[in-house]
């Protein structure tokens, strides 16, 4: 004989079904949401992604800028060692207005120096690299202020108005 | 209701996470960055700040940056730990009146726990920021060997900061977490965590409803940085023996290696060799110095496997005192960014004689395994909703033994994908359907999950017949293929279980394969299909040939006969160029043919 199953037990049955149901179906509509909203949030990330997109890519080309700079100071000692007086050689020319091109090339893509030398030291564009004694201060000369910078090592640069690499300063005690 | 975050509060990184749409996100910082440094700071200005911009005024205000706290958090003034740490902490530290450990910051004095609040409420208002919406809830992670006043300094802090610390998490428990070996009863996990500056092994057992921690070890002053460090020191030797400066003594200098040292390694994870290429590195007697320097895998491996054999050798010992030998390890999880060092990888994989799950980011892993913590208190992760993917790809065979795939790898599922297939040849009757699981482009090379045939398709010419193929996995890995003929609505399927169910071995096993045989693969599928497209045009240039009759020059019947016969006859060598080019002649020429037929017309009455 099959057992019975009473109508108390079948209520109870039916109640727990369909708050599952209910449950589910509340589950189903929300991922349904989730998945809409993810749509739109990727159409404003592909936005914003396309944007900064080169930022990887220009800021590798950065430190090669860096050290396109520090090859022109040295050229520049070179030639006012070699007694030139301080004007460029032929030669040198032709680097530096290749130099140029490269800044240019930055400018046109939205990327933008930062001043540094002589502002204040602030933590949210610049990074301290090291600390100088400031000059002592001559008859009645002001000195400098501490926490000015007073040597860039290795410039700043923003995209679009963003940081994309803070400047390596020295600052004055 | 607002979400649970998750917190990964690191000795040098922090990291936030949250549940997004059943999957863990990582919340980017106010800066646009993933990770937060742990670095607190008052600034001369008297302004505190925290973050990267205290790491930016580090040098020039070190009394004041506070870095590393949560090596203080909890502990007592005369722990051991303290004191050796207290040497290489630039900031002052002291006893507590209760006994504990204050530091100084400024003018006051702040318990390690405030310091930490303060990384914790940036990390807070930033994430407020990105979702739009507050957040009051956290679970925060911690070392496994923390104890209870560590895990209660930990809550305290995330009270200060204005969290309510739902659970102090442990931090391999969250990576385990991640990778879903919650699921794995009965199992034991280690979880191999090798950071910027500690190394933590945990052994974890898997019960009905916790995971435990069996056992921890390590070694709380191994990192990355000791790794770069001996990148820099070989750069500096190879420098002094080369050119007689000796880079050590140049502070501008050492900053650039320090970078440059840092690049190499990371690069040399996923390229056999690095350059490292500083010009006017320093200045010396005869002018400016430029420094160059090839570097290998090999040479790297070298250099720091005295850390990677110290690693494994702490992992036995680790084993040992738990009483485990490692066979008796089911699962192992890599943490920590230093971890993707193939060298390590395979260290760790020979102990253990297993794949390691790596796949998900192991600077993040933890954070994300918090936030999943989170979302499971939420009841926002149900298990039924901890979705599976494929490992490998579905297909069928189709003309000339290809693999066409349905259902690619890495593939979330419930899933369903259809698509219409014909027959080879005409009055074909029946197809063959057979369902292959793998990476390779020929059906041969992967694994047989199956086949059926679909009969009775009214006899039609090859290429017309409508077959639709649907492959449908449900939820627990059961595939079903069916075959349905569009004309006859006759249809087909069969039933495969386990399509989902590989080790990761196998896995390994099959992506390699693939790997290693992709250009001979390629070639092969190269010249199946260059057979196929020829047979398909000898077949239609025949029926062309034979409709049109004498509308076609004599001339032109004997040329298209002749390039025929080539075709057929270069068709059964292997040579995919003549096949190739004999085929594109050939349907110049009928083209032509074609054309003909079209001016021949007579116009319409």
């Amino acid at each position: 004989m099959e057992e019975q199953i009473t109508q108390e037990e079948l209520k109870k049955k039916l109640e727990e079904t369909q708050k599952q149901r209910d449950e589910y179906l509340a589950g189903w509509q929300r991922a349904r949401a989730d998945f809409l909203n993810h749509k739109k949030e990727e159409r404003e990330r592909m936005q914003e992604f396309i944007k900064f997109a080169e930022e990887e890519l220009l800021s590798e080309l950065l430190p090669i800028v860096d050290n396109l700079e520090l090859a022109f100071v040295q050229l520049k000692i070179l030639n006012s060692n070699e007694g030139l007086g301080g004007k460029e050689d032929a030669v040198s020319k032709g680097f530096s207005q290749i130099a140029m091109q490269l800044k240019s090339f930055l400018k046109d893509h939205q990327v933008e120096e930062l001043k540094a030398e002589g502002e204040k030291f602030n933590p949210e564009f610049h990074e301290a690299a090291g600390e100088v004694e400031s000059p002592s201060t001559g008859s009645g000369q002001a000195g400098i202020e501490s926490g000015t910078i007073v040597e860039v090592l290795s410039r700043g640069y923003t995209l679009h108005g963003k940081l994309i690499r803070p400047a390596k300063v020295k600052v004055a005690k | 209701m607002s979400k649970i975050v998750g917190i990964d509060l690191g000795t040098t990184l922090s990291e936030i996470a949250v549940m997004e749409g059943g999957e863990p996100k990582i919340i980017e910082n106010r800066e646009g960055a993933r990770t937060t440094p742990s670095v607190v700071a008052m600034a001369k200005s008297g302004e505190i700040l925290v973050g990267v911009q205290a790491r930016r005024q580090q040098i020039t205000n070190p009394q004041n940056t506070l870095f590393q706290v949560k090596r203080l958090m909890g502990r007592r003034f005369s722990d051991a730990s303290v004191q050796q740490d207290r040497k290489m902490l630039p900031f002052e530290v002291r006893e507590a009146q209760d006994g504990g450990v204050e530091v100084r910051m400024g003018d006051k004095w702040y318990k390690p726990a405030e310091i930490s609040a303060m990384v914790l409420r940036k990390l807070k208002q930033d994430a407020e920021e990105k979702l739009g919406e507050k957040i009051t809830e956290a679970i925060i992670t911690v070392p496994a060997y923390f104890d209870d006043s560590q895990r209660k300094a930990t809550k305290v802090a995330g009270e200060i900061a204005g969290l309510d610390v739902k659970r102090v998490l442990n931090e391999p428990t969250a990576a385990a977490l991640a990778y879903g070996l919650n699921k794995k009863k009965d199992e034991r996990i280690i979880v191999y965590d090798f950071g910027g500056g500690t190394f933590d092994i945990s052994i974890l057992e898997v019960s009905a409803d916790t995971i435990e921690v069996k056992a921890t070890g390590g070694d709380t002053h191994l990192g990355g940085e000791d790794f770069d460090q001996k990148v820099m020191d070989w750069i500096i030797e190879q420098f002094h023996k080369d050119q007689g400066i000796d880079l050590a003594k140049d502070p501008l200098a050492l900053q650039r290696l320090k970078e440059a040292g840092e690049r190499a390694k990371i690069e040399l994870s996923t390229s056999l060799e690095t350059e490292i290429n500083l010009p006017f590195i320093t200045s010396g007697t005869e002018g400016p110095k430029h420094l160059y320097y090839k570097m290998t895998r090999a040479q790297l491996e070298n250099l720091v496997r005295e850390y990677i054999d110290k690693s494994i050798a702490l992992v036995k010992q680790t084993l040992q005192e738990a009483k485990f030998s490692p066979k008796d390890i089911d699962e192992v999880v890599l943490v920590g960014g230093q971890t993707r060092m193939p060298a390590m990888q395979e260290a760790v994989k020979e102990l253990f004689g297993k794949e390691p799950n790596r796949s998900i980011n192991p600077d993040e892993v933890v954070a994300l395994g918090a936030a999943i913590q989170g979302g499971i208190l939420q009841g926002e992760v149900k298990d039924v909703l901890l979705l599976d993917v494929t490992p490998l790809s579905l297909g069928i065979e189709t003309l000339g033994g290809v693999n066409t795939v349905l259902i690619a790898k890495n593939t979330t599922i419930p899933t369903s994908k259809s698509q219409a297939f014909s027959t080879a040849a005409d009055n074909q009757t029946s197809v063959d359907v057979h369902v292959v699981q793998g990476e390779r482009p020929l059906a041969q090379d992967n694994k047989s999950l199956g086949r059926f045939i679909l009969d009775g398709l009214p006899p039609a010419p090859r290429g017309v017949p409508q077959v639709e193929v649907t492959f449908d996995i449900d939820a627990n890995g059961i595939l079903n293929v069916t075959a349905k003929d569009k004309a006859s609505q006759k249809t087909q399927s069969i039933r495969i279980e386990g399509s989902t169910g590989m080790s990761k071995e196998e896995v390994e096993q099959m992506r390699k394969a693939a790997e290693m045989h992709e250009e001979e693969d390629k070639k092969r599928k190269d010249a199946i299909e260059a057979k196929n497209t020829a047979d398909t045009l000898i077949y239609t240039v025949e029926k062309t040939v034979r409709d049109a009759g004498d509308k076609i020059a004599e001339d032109l019947k004997k040329d298209i006969t002749e390039r025929l016969d080539i075709l057929k006859k270069a068709k059964e060598s292997d040579n995919v160029e003549e096949i190739k080019r004999v085929t594109e002649e050939l349907s110049q020429i009928i083209q032509k043919a074609g054309a003909a037929m079209y001016k021949d017309q007579t116009p319409p009455k």
